[in-house]
């Protein structure tokens, strides 16, 4: 589970973050640029966006002086969408982003930031150059008939000699013997459901950099409310198989939908597939590195994940 | 999931039926299976087995009707859920002391088109 339990009006950073910023640079992401721009697309609560570029490495910020918090959780939503969008339009105009966690400050002007990506330099820009032309993609694959009960103890002996069993046996056996059964259909259902994920896995794995699977259900609220669109065409009888997420060339998305392809031809299986997205799985986390070695440069810290 | 919310007032009634049986029901689970294991273990008669069966299914039927006047089955479910997580979580967590915490699945969040 990654949802952040802590109650969300009870601020966490009470110690470092109540005092006023009074100036700061709201930092979305960081991506190669040689020279100062302005991006067209509106900010977190309207703020307009610009990149300041240092060394070849330019960030996105919007000027600010505090930090957002709310315990109005649609509020923070509508931030975590304005952040994203500006990622992904960073991304657009400059190639793959290493996007910061939401609420990410750093103190200061717009010499100070300049500083900082000097400071930081060393860290981001091999970071910048290895994620190069590289992004996220999603994947999920979901079953709409899987294999009924009968069909399953055809295949499988140990099914069936339950099902001989439970036939001749006295009321209170067989509820055992029932208990049984089911026990043996979860776990076929689960091997099945993991050999496919397996394949899947590492068929991609040859043409991808990375690849991780994710929790079969999302568990973050956030999650729901982006997926809340999808539910409806869910049958009742759906279920996810497997949700995966890689990192992979751009050059190689056409190679991934091919894989895709292959998963999605089987009968009964429906691929959803979504990028390409920043690289939000496979960014090192900046800003809020727990070695710190480059932690929280922002000086403001920053505030609570609601991911 | 840090905390159980058992609510206040009315809900917290409801609230502590729906822990008190999510556990019960764990506990029958435990129960089943080791029912099960001596049954195939072949130390137990077949009236045995019969009565032990039958003990535990009435126990269920119990439950379920328990369940159902409480209105509380998809409390009941999601706790277990909930629960299913917890320890899921817990054992992240020993595998995050030897490898970097990195893990995927924080950043799923806007639509496909924002």
């Amino acid at each position: 589970m990654t949802t952040d339990e802590r109650p969300r009006d009870a601020p966490t950073n009470a110690t470092d973050a109540s005092p006023d910023i009074e100036t700061g640079r709201y930092l979305y992401c960081v991506v190669q640029t040689d020279d100062d721009a302005t991006l067209e697309t509106t900010g977190i609560d309207g703020e307009s966006v610009s990149v300041v570029a240092e060394d070849g490495i330019g960030a996105v910020v919007h000027d600010c002086d505090s930090l957002y918090d709310s315990a109005d959780l649609t509020q923070i939503q509508h931030w975590l969408v304005r952040h994203q969008t500006v990622v992904d339009a960073a991304g657009q105009a400059f190639g793959t982003p290493v996007p910061f966690q939401f609420d990410t400050i750093l103190r200061g002007d717009d010499t100070r930031l300049r500083e900082w990506l000097r400071e930081e330099s060393e860290t981001l820009r091999p970071v910048l150059s290895e994620l190069a032309d590289h992004w996220e993609y999603r994947i999920e694959v979901v079953e709409f008939d899987a294999p009924d009960d009968r069909t399953l103890v055809e295949r499988d002996d140990r099914l069936a000699e339950l099902d001989e069993r439970i036939a001749d046996a006295s009321e209170g056996q067989a509820f055992l013997l029932e208990k049984q059964f089911e026990q043996r259909l979860t776990e076929l259902r689960t091997a099945r459901r993991e050999t496919m994920a397996a394949e899947l896995e590492a068929d991609l794995a040859e043409t991808v950099r990375e690849v991780h699977t994710l929790d079969r259900s999302p568990a973050s609220d956030i999650a729901d409310v982006a997926r809340a669109e999808d539910e409806t065409e869910d049958g009742d009888d759906a279920e996810t198989l497997c949700r995966l997420t890689v990192l992979a060339h751009e050059d190689d998305e056409d190679a991934v939908g091919s894989i895709l392809d292959g998963v999605a031809a089987e009968d009964g299986l429906e691929v959803r597939f979504t990028g390409p997205w920043p690289p939000y799985t496979f960014a090192p986390e900046l800003g809020t590195d727990p070695d710190g070695q480059n932690g929280d440069p922002t000086g403001a810290g920053t505030d609570t994940d609601p991911l | 999931m840090s905390t159980i919310d058992v609510g206040d007032g009315d809900d917290a009634r409801q609230g502590l039926i729906t822990l008190v049986i999510t556990v019960v029901e764990l506990l029958i689970d435990a129960l089943e299976r080791e029912a099960v294991r001596r049954m195939e273990s072949g130390n137990l008669s077949d009236e045995e087995i019969d009565r032990l069966g039958q003990q535990l299914a009435t126990i269920e039927a119990e439950i379920e009707q328990l369940k159902a006047d409480e209105g509380i089955e998809d409390g009941v479910d999601d706790l277990r859920g909930d629960l299913d997580g917890l320890v899921s979580d817990a054992i992240e967590q020993l595998d995050a002391d030897s490898t970097p915490r990195h893990a995927p699945g924080y950043s799923v969040f806007g639509g496909e088109n924002s």
